[in-house]
């Protein structure tokens, strides 16, 4: 059955692979030596008047269903033909912004295992993006002159990236500190003069370090003083003291059993359904 | 055709296991996507799931009717609770016969007495000669020796009334059984008859005459002998109905004498009945020595001249008491749940009601009691008398021609009288089966009277097979060989008197003698009783030697089992001539180091495993020594599982030591760590966060020493790196531990620096380390890696408040509060909850030396399965403490063999959908908070995971089981470990050997669509897969320990590597099993719902392609070429892609 499916895909292949509307198929593979392709999804980036993008319009393509073994240097390469290519960004899922502002350290965020990704490429001219729309496939991520790394080469060469250079991550940690350090010295410097000089409408702000410190404004504490009004006002309130409160007692007791009584009956049901009372 | 159906006619067409289908049924209910997860809920809601009850305020508050407020009231002071009343209510209406029935069985018994009375009589004819007999019956008699006095001729009784608990209306379902007595009349029996087996003879003949004329009758359907109790002196004739009705009933018929026909004091059991001269064919001794007495002897044959009598008294006391009959019933089943009811010398249904009977007239029990109160007054009687030493007696008289009770505890190792005063109704009961009744009375008085659990449930309904119950059991096979023992033993009386049953007469003084040897080391000790036999009429009765085997179940003491040594008496005392009897060769003359000399018996045993088999080594030898029996014909059935256990090289241990190594050096480290200088905060506490440190660990790590040619050296960060054209190298695993330091307001208070000042703590902590203890460390951002003497421990540093800081939210209004976001709940799992957890589990196994065992094989079983990587470690972790923790109605299990099968019976029968398994580590949930963990389980079922699992330290979200498994995947272990139970137990009960162990940890593979076979080069674990490969591949070790100074590889396993690969790929489209223990094939299923054609979406495009389908533009999976990327992404590693069912052909 598998070859008669191959047989099929054989002939829509000849007939011009089906894409979705708007889009344009290019078949990819991992080398020369599979068979079966997948197939990228492009498209000119567009996107509706008025919304905000980061990608510059008619310069971007975006491309779906990039394979996981398919990186940012891979793409590159494919799509250079077209024209040059300025840059290329993987993501998860679609999305309008580009999402890394600054680079994230690689000792503290190490990169996620990829799946399939979708892609933002940006060429340095329009025309870029137009040749790609007419490239004709299928395009081979690993190629004898660049080949690709898979399976056990791919691993132990990552094992090797995941032992760190401690000096490295010293250098890192340090930087960092010290430009946090100082935000907070500047922050803390900010708050001091502020402290007690009240603004235009003559609002002062109270903060943690003044002179009399005030509750920290978080959920919890809120919660703790709601929670100690609540058993002030218990500890005051008389129990079973006149009769009617006696007989409310009573009732619920009494609505208690018999709620418990629902419940159990609710089980005893459920049990039979079972055949929970077949003892063997 | 949509590819959901086609799987399963495929399936079906392929008759593939049953197994599967409904696992993968259940997920059109259940659901994976979200959108079929909402109506999945509701649907199975309304078939299996308890929702929180919704009563109307009217409803709740109305008032009260008397009726109601009464029954509130008899519930309170009858019952535990309500829900114990409606569940006793349910069960006694399943176990009751039905009146519609009772009518059927009325007629078909008044048409048996008929037939009975019309058996015509025969002319009379000496004992021996039974020419008379017609061709095709058999006397159902063992009749050895053969010749005896008397004649014999048939009568129609005299008499046909029906006895027992059918009348007594305490019957239960299944297996109806109506005893019918037949009173023989007083012409067939002679003076003597009570000598030498002279009646039972005549009862023997006289059923088989009847046996004979009723066979031809066509109402029966089947007419067969069997024995009354088990007692192969009495046969009995049963009888069922044609047709239809043959499972209706079954009429047991027994012949008995008229009621004063023997004169009773002739049947006391000091008397003699059975001549030796003539049982054993010899002349009278010369010496005068009488004959011995035979009690039990006399007590058959006073038990058939008491029928009338005794049924007589039952009606009396429980005629008019209805809670006294639900009282019997439930004891009934009670006892059938633990296979104590049946054979020769069972606690029987009828000596619970004599119980009942003795209990009412002590005034324990009042007529108005209801079933459960009587129930629990019964069992506690049980459990605080013992009637091996303090026997009772229902009679009232004080006439002093009657025996003493004193005589009776001579002859019978229990002792219950019965009113006559002369019968004790207990006689074929031995002490062990005593003393296991007492036993499990008193387990299930301590289940009674703990609110936690559901006592209805594991008291009455779940039933305790042998070889769950004991922690090991051993089977004497073949039986014949016991005959010799009886020799050995010289039970020549006892054989007389038992009348040549050489298993019950060898039963009391074997087990005596076991329990002696065993000593400390023993709880309790039962034994088997032979199945009672059934036989066609034209059949001999089955010889003893057929009655299976002899089965003995021990109930080890833990604290006993950790000692090799049996210390006698110092060797000039007069005991010690017996202590060296009793021992044989195996005592000998110790000095220790106090100065005593004694004698003492020293056992060989290294290991844990080894000590807890020390009882097998005592029974062959004992055995052997005192009963000649060889070991050859004991088949000890205790440590067949360690196999699975054992390190490929090691064959004595089951690891447990080499864990305690690994856990040593933890402790050193730790220490180190806390005295470290330097550091800018001090090390306030180190806790252990790896499954090694908890003991459950399947494989225990072993010091590792890497050649070094073996490996890629990166010199400068002092590490080895695997090399490509070598096997892969061998799996260390490093020891995760968590290093609290002191608290400090000096930390930043933003996540992004506390995690740089977390990395300058462990770059601190590595160099700290190297240069005070000169360890070699590997510091990354998140933790250090420490090698100590081989040992590869991984340290993290905790900030107790990091978790608080990430849940930070700080709402528009500037308000801050806590929301969990995934990385706290990560956080706060790693380093909060899993110390706890494996302190806790830590402390668990010094309690519980079999632990870690019943754990380990527990997850070795359920990974072995290609399930594993749904479970977490610490969830199976916790199911198996759950066995030592809340064993009811077990004990804690002291063999990991039996804890592993309540593991597999615990899996299989547990309700996940309705109750969270609580385990109370160190018992710190009270029952008030584990009723209202319950109820608020109920509210929040349907947020909470599949499988809810709490401890005291996660009351509310269980996150050991917040990741998984799914529905399919826990109802695919259920399945599975509902099959492996029965065929393991078979195995083990097996007394010819349980054949291959390894069966059931050999996974199904015909359930997957594509299976991915590995090149072992690449399995780093290759060698602990369940059949171990006679060869595997070099993995970079040396043999000789010593100091190293590289960092060996941590943590590489392509395998895994590749598994996190196709899962982060196609996690969307299909399911990937593997067994990390040495697998060599990937099972891939793919998920039903991918392959629903579905329209185009940005989103929804991974590994899909458009496809038109008539007309429309749909995406469907592409999966020819994925199939080619499974073998593209494991290059090197992948062996075949081997698809091999064709559900997602479109």
């Amino acid at each position: 059955m598998v070859a008669r499916r191959r047989k099929r895909v054989a002939g829509d292949l000849e007939a011009g692979v089906p894409s979705p509307p708007g889009y344009y198929a290019i078949p990819i593979k991992f080398s020369a030596k599979q068979r079966a392709s997948h197939y990228l999804y492009v498209r000119e980036h567009r996107v509706r008047e008025g919304t905000q993008s980061a990608w510059p319009q008619k310069r971007t393509l975006f491309v779906l269903n990039v394979p996981p073994y398919c990186n940012e240097e891979c793409l590159t390469r494919l799509l250079s033909p077209c024209g040059t290519v300025q840059s290329v960004e993987l993501q998860e899922k679609p999305d309008l912004a580009e999402s890394a502002k600054e680079p994230k350290s690689k000792f503290f965020h190490p990169t996620p295992i990829p799946g399939f990704q979708v892609a933002y490429v940006v060429f340095q001219k329009p025309s870029g993006v137009s040749a790609a729309l007419t490239l004709k496939g299928p395009l081979l991520v690993s190629t004898e002159s660049h080949p690709v790394k898979s399976g056990i080469h791919k691993w132990i060469s990552d094992y090797a990236d995941s032992v760190t250079d401690p000096e490295a991550l010293r250098v890192e940690v340090d930087t960092f500190m010290e430009a946090y350090d100082q935000k907070i010295a500047a922050e803390e410097e900010k708050a001091k003069e502020e402290e007690g000089v009240p603004d235009e409408e003559g609002w002062v702000k109270v903060t943690r370090r003044g002179r009399r410190p005030v509750l920290p404004r978080t959920e919890a504490a809120s919660l703790r003083v709601l929670e100690k009004e609540k058993r002030k006002r218990a500890r005051k309130e008389l129990l079973n003291f006149y009769a009617w409160q006696h007989r409310e007692t009573k009732m619920e007791h009494l609505a208690q059993l018999r709620k418990k009584f629902e419940e159990d009956k609710q089980r005893i049901e459920l049990m039979r359904a079972q055949r929970k009372f077949r003892p063997y | 055709m949509g590819p959901a159906p086609t799987g399963q006619q495929l399936r079906g067409a392929t008759g593939g296991p049953e197994v599967i289908e409904p696992s993968f049924e259940g997920t059109g209910k259940k659901g994976k996507k979200p959108s079929s997860r909402k109506r999945g809920v509701t649907e199975s809601q309304a078939e299996n799931l308890l929702q929180p009850v919704k009563l109307s305020k009217a409803e709740l508050y109305k008032e009260p009717t008397n009726e109601e407020l009464n029954r509130l009231r008899e519930t309170e002071i009858l019952f535990h609770s309500s829900l114990l009343r409606l569940q006793v209510e349910e069960l006694l209406k399943e176990v009751r016969l039905s009146e519609k029935k009772k009518d059927r069985i009325d007629a078909f018994l008044l048409e048996v007495n008929h037939r009975i009375k019309r058996v015509p009589s025969t002319p009379e004819s000496e004992l021996t000669d039974q020419a008379w007999l017609p061709a095709g019956i058999r006397v159902p008699f063992h009749q050895v020796p053969y010749t005896v006095k008397g004649s014999f001729h048939f009568l129609p009784p005299a008499q046909v009334t029906v006895v027992g608990s059918y009348l007594l209306g305490t019957c239960i379902r299944p297996d109806i059984t109506v005893d019918m007595a037949l009173t023989m009349p007083r012409e067939i029996l002679q003076d003597k008859d009570l000598l030498n087996q002279r009646y039972f003879r005549k009862r023997a003949l006289y059923l088989a005459h009847l046996a004979h004329h009723l066979a031809q009758d066509p109402l029966f359907g089947s007419v067969r002998f069997s024995y009354t109790n088990g007692c192969h002196m009495k046969p009995s004739l049963l009888l069922r109905p044609h047709g239809k009705d043959e499972r209706l009933v079954t009429v047991r018929l027994h012949p008995c004498p008229p009621s004063d026909f023997f004169r009773p004091c002739r049947l006391l059991p000091t008397k003699n009945n059975v001549r030796s001269a003539w049982y054993r064919g010899q002349s009278p001794p010369e010496d005068g020595k009488p004959d011995p007495p035979t009690p039990h002897y006399n007590t058959w044959v006073l038990q058939d001249t008491a029928l009338g009598s005794h049924v007589q008294l039952l009606s009396n006391v429980l005629g008019s008491a209805p809670g006294l009959k639900d009282g019997v019933a439930l004891l009934k089943v009670w006892l059938r749940q633990r296979e104590l009811d049946k054979g020769l010398g069972g606690f029987s249904g009828f000596l619970i009601s004599m119980l009942v009977a003795f209990l009412v007239s002590t005034r324990k029990i009042h007529t108005t009691m209801s079933g459960y109160q009587v129930l629990r007054s019964v069992l506690q009687f049980l459990a605080t008398t013992d009637l091996t030493v303090n026997g009772i007696s229902l009679c009232l008289s004080s006439d002093p021609s009657l025996p003493a009770l004193a005589d009776f505890h001579q002859a019978f190792p229990v002792v219950f009288l019965d009113p006559s005063g002369r019968l004790n109704l207990c006689a074929d009961v031995t002490a062990s089966t005593y003393h296991q009744v007492q036993h499990e009375a008193r387990l299930s008085m301590t289940l009674l009277d703990s609110k936690t659990d559901d006592g209805f449930q594991l008291l009455l309904m779940t039933p305790k097979p042998m070889i769950r119950a004991f922690d090991h059991v051993l089977h004497l096979r073949p039986l014949s060989r016991l005959q010799a023992a009886c020799h050995q033993l010289k039970l020549w009386p006892e054989l007389q008197d038992n009348g040549g049953d050489y298993i019950s007469a060898s039963l009391g003084p074997l087990t005596t003698l076991l329990e002696k040897g065993l000593g400390s080391r023993l709880q309790l000790l039962a034994h088997s009783r032979p199945p009672v036999p059934e036989w066609d009429i034209n059949q001999d009765p089955p010889k003893h030697k057929d009655s299976g085997t002899l089965t003995l179940g021990l109930l080890l003491q833990p604290e006993g089992l950790t000692t090799v040594l049996e210390l006698g008496p110092e060797a000039d005392q007069p005991e010690a001539v017996e202590f060296r009897q009793f021992w044989g060769s195996r005592s000998e003359l110790r000095r220790f180091q106090d100065g005593a000399i004694r004698e003492a018996v020293v056992w060989e045993a290294a290991s844990l495993c080894q000590k807890r088999l020390i009882p097998h080594k005592v029974v062959t030898h004992l055995l052997a020594l005192h009963a000649d029996i060889p070991d050859n014909c004991v088949h000890y059935v205790g440590g067949f599982l360690d196999a699975l256990l054992q390190g490929l090289k090691e064959t004595s241990s089951t690891g447990e030591e080499a864990l305690a190594v690994a856990i040593c050096y933890y402790d050193d480290l730790s220490r180190m760590l806390w005295g470290l200088e330097g550091l800018p905060l001090t090390v306030s506490a180190v806790q252990g966060a790896h499954p090694v440190l908890r003991y459950t660990e399947v494989f225990p790590p072993t010091p590792v020493q890497p050649a070094c040619s073996f490996y890629e050296q990166l010199r400068e960060r002092a590490s080895l790196l695997p090399r490509l054209d070598k096997p892969c190298p061998a799996y260390v695993e490093p020891i995760s531990m968590v290093c609290h330091l002191e608290g400090s307001g000096q930390w930043p208070q933003e996540a992004e620096a506390i995690r740089r000042v977390r990395a300058a703590f462990q770059l601190r902590l590595a160099e700290l380390l190297r240069q005070q203890h000169g360890l070699l460390c590997r510091a990354t951002a998140t933790h250090t890696d420490v090698l100590k003497d081989g040992f590869v421990f991984r340290i993290r540093v905790a900030y107790q408040r990091e978790p608080q800081i990430l849940k930070e939210v700080r709402s528009p209004q500037g308000m801050i509060s806590l929301r969990d976001t995934p990385e706290s709940l990560r956080l706060e799992r790693d380093t909060r909850h899993l110390p706890l957890l494996t302190s806790a589990l830590h402390g668990l196994q010094q309690q519980h030396p079999a632990f870690s065992g019943v754990a380990r094989l527990a997850k070795r079983w359920v990974r072995a399965q290609l399930l594993g990587e749904g479970f977490s470690d610490e969830s199976l972790d916790l199911v198996a403490a759950a066995l030592f923790l809340h064993p009811e109605p077990f004990t804690p299990p002291s063999s990991p063999q039996v804890g592993f099968l309540r593991f597999l019976s615990l899996v299989s029968t547990f309700d996940w959908k309705n109750n969270p398994l609580i385990v109370n580590l160190n018992n710190e949930l009270t029952a008030e908070e584990q009723v209202e963990i319950r109820s608020s389980f109920l509210a929040a079922r349907t947020r909470l995971p599949v499988m809810v699992i709490i401890t005291p330290q996660d009351r509310k979200s269980s996150v050991w089981t917040q990741d998984g498994p799914s529905a399919q995947i826990l109802q695919q272990l259920v399945i599975l470990a509902a099959k492996a139970l029965p065929v393991l137990e078979k195995q083990l009960m097996d007394p010819w050997g349980p054949g291959d162990i390894r069966t059931v940890f050999r996974p199904p593979l015909d359930m997957y669509d594509v299976l991915i076979h590995l090149y072992a080069r690449h399995i780093p674990r290759h060698r602990q897969a369940v059949d171990s490969p006679a060869a595997s591949f070099c993995r970079g070790l040396l043999n000789k320990p010593g100091p190293s100074s590289l960092m060996p590889v941590l943590g590489y396993d392509p395998p895994q590597l590749y598994l996190a690969q196709l899962r982060a790929a196609f996690g969307d489209l299909a399911l990937f099993f593997y067994d990390q223990h040495g697998g060599e094939v990937i099972g891939v299923l793919w998920k039903p719902t991918s392959f629903q054609p579905q329209p185009f979406k940005a989103s929804s495009t991974k590994g899909h392609m458009v496809v038109s389908q008539s007309g429309e533009l749909v995406l469907l999976p592409n999966i020819e070429a994925i199939l080619e990327d499974f073998a593209v992404m494991g290059e090197g590693l992948v062996q075949a892609v081997e698809a091999r069912s064709e559900r997602w052909t479109v």
